[in-house]
C-alpha cells in the first residue's frame, strides 16, 4: 500500500466519493499529481455554489461576528463562527464556545486533572521514539506521547478548534486535525501564526523507575 | 420651527415638498460579501475538489475578511482582497497536509484572480489540459474523474489490468500537472 500508485490512486478514491483530503507523511512526493487530482475531480463535479445550509451558517457568523475592532482574530472565531457552529455541532462545541467566551481569547494549554484521576500504565519508554508521537488513552484521557531522551511530554489528542481527534503527521512533524486545517507542534503550539488556536492542553505524564510510562487518567 | 413630523410613512409617490424621501435600501452588506464569497467557495473548491475542505477554506476566509467587509466597500473592491486571502488559506491549507513551506507550494497555487463566471471557463481548461495529454493518459483520467469508472472497469475498457492501470493513472496525473492550469 505503500507504493506511490496505490497511495494516489486512495487519494483519487477519496476524492471522487466527495471525501475531504486525507494526506500522510510522503505524500509531499506527489505534490503535483495529488493538486492535478484534487482539480480533475472538482471539474467532474461541475460549476459548485454554496450549499444554502453552508452559506445560511456564513451569514450568521457575518451577521453575529463581534464589531469591535480590536476584537482578536480567534475571539471573533468564537464569537461568530462558533455560534454557527454550535448549531450543527450540538452541545460539545457549545460549551467551548459558550457565550461567556466572547471578547476574549479561550485559555488553554493548561494541564488536563481528571476527577478522581488515576495513573494509567499506557506504554514502556522503550516503545517511543524520538521525534514521534505516541497516541494513547488512559480511559477518557486521550494523550500523544513525545519522548526527548528519558524524559515525556504529553499533550492531549483533542483538537482546540473542535473536539475532533489529532493524528500524528510524521511528515511535518506535527499534530493535524482531522477534520479542519489546523495542526500543532509536539508541544501543543498553534503552527498556524496567522490562524492561531489555543495550545493543546498538555496531560500529566511520568515514567516509572521501572521504565514504564503512565498517564494521569481516568479508571 | 417646523411641526413634528407624522409618525405614519408618508404613501408611495405621495411625497411633497419638505419630505424626506425613502430610497431603496442598497444592498446589505453581508449579501454582497455573500455573493463574493460565492466566488470564493468556487476558486477554492476548483482546487481542492471537495465539499468539506472548501467549506472549511471558505469560512476561513470569511472570517479574514470580516474587519475588511464591514468598510461597506463595493464588490469591485473587497473581491481582490478576498481572493488575496484565498490564496493565502489555500497556501497553508496544502503546506499543512503535505508538510512542505509555502515557499515550496508556491509555483503550485493558483495565482489569478478569476473572473467570474468562473465555472465555464474552469471547465474549458481541464478540457484543455486533457487535450494536451498522450491518449493513453488522457482516456484514463477521463474514464476515472470525468465518468466516475472503478479502476476495474478502467482496466476492463482499456484492456488492461488494475495494477497497471493505477500506475498509469499516477503517470497521467502528474503529466497533468506540468500543463499549465490557470491562465
Amino acid at each position: 500500500m505503500n507504493k506511490p500508485e496505490n497511495r494516489i490512486d486512495k487519494i483519487v478514491s477519496d476524492l471522487l466519493h466527495g471525501r475531504r483530503l486525507r494526506l500522510r507523511g510522503g505524500d509531499a512526493e506527489e505534490k503535483a499529481a495529488i493538486t492535478a487530482a484534487a482539480q480533475l475531480a472538482a471539474a467532474r463535479q461541475g460549476p459548485q455554489r454554496m450549499n444554502p445550509a453552508f452559506r445560511k451558517r456564513l451569514e450568521q457568523a457575518l451577521e453575529s461576528a463581534p464589531k469591535e475592532p480590536w476584537m482578536t482574530r480567534r475571539a471573533a472565531l468564537v464569537a461568530g463562527f462558533g455560534l454557527a457552529a454550535t448549531a450543527v455541532a450540538g452541545g460539545l462545541v457549545g460549551r467551548a464556545l459558550e457565550p461567556a467566551a466572547i471578547g476574549q481569547a479561550r485559555v488553554a494549554g493548561g494541564p488536563i486533572d481528571p476527577i478522581g484521576g488515576k495513573w494509567v500504565d499506557v506504554a514502556a519508554l522503550s516503545d517511543l521514539v524520538e521525534g514521534r508521537g505516541k497516541r494513547v488513552t488512559a480511559g477518557g484521557v486521550g494523550a500523544f506521547l513525545f519522548r526527548r531522551g528519558d524524559t515525556v511530554t504529553a499533550v492531549t489528542s483533542i483538537c482546540t478548534h473542535l473536539p475532533c481527534e489529532l493524528w500524528w503527521n510524521g511528515g511535518a512533524g506535527s499534530l493535524d486535525c482531522t477534520c479542519h486545517p489546523a495542526s500543532f507542534t509536539p508541544d501543543g503550539k498553534s503552527t498556524d501564526p496567522t490562524y492561531p488556536l489555543p495550545t493543546l492542553n498538555s496531560v500529566h505524564v511520568r515514567v516509572t523507575a521501572a521504565g514504564r510510562v503512565e498517564v494521569l487518567g481516568t479508571a | 420651527m417646523t411641526a413634528d413630523r407624522p409618525s405614519e410613512e408618508p404613501a408611495a409617490g405621495s411625497a411633497e415638498a419638505g419630505d424626506v424621501l425613502q430610497l431603496p435600501m442598497a444592498p446589505r452588506a453581508t449579501d454582497i460579501a455573500l455573493d463574493e464569497l460565492e466566488l470564493v467557495y468556487a476558486f477554492i473548491y476548483a482546487r481542492v475538489g471537495n465539499r468539506a475542505d472548501a467549506e472549511d477554506l471558505t469560512q476561513q476566509v470569511a472570517l479574514k475578511a470580516i474587519p475588511r467587509l464591514r468598510e461597506g466597500a463595493p464588490a469591485s473592491a473587497i473581491r481582490g482582497y478576498l481572493f488575496a486571502t484565498a490564496r493565502s488559506v489555500l497556501g497553508g491549507f496544502w503546506s499543512r497536509r503535505l508538510g512542505l513551506s509555502e515557499a515550496e507550494l508556491h509555483e503550485d497555487l493558483a495565482l489569478a484572480v478569476p473572473q467570474p463566471p468562473p465555472s465555464q471557463e474552469r471547465a474549458d481548461t481541464v478540457q484543455g489540459i486533457l487535450a494536451e495529454l498522450s491518449d493513453n493518459y488522457r482516456r484514463v483520467l477521463e474514464l476515472r474523474f470525468l465518468h466516475g469508472y472503478s479502476l476495474k472497469e478502467v482496466a476492463a475498457e482499456m484492456n488492461s489490468t488494475v495494477g497497471a492501470v493505477k500506475v498509469m493513472q499516477l503517470r497521467a496525473l502528474r503529466a497533468a500537472a506540468k500543463v499549465k492550469v490557470y491562465p
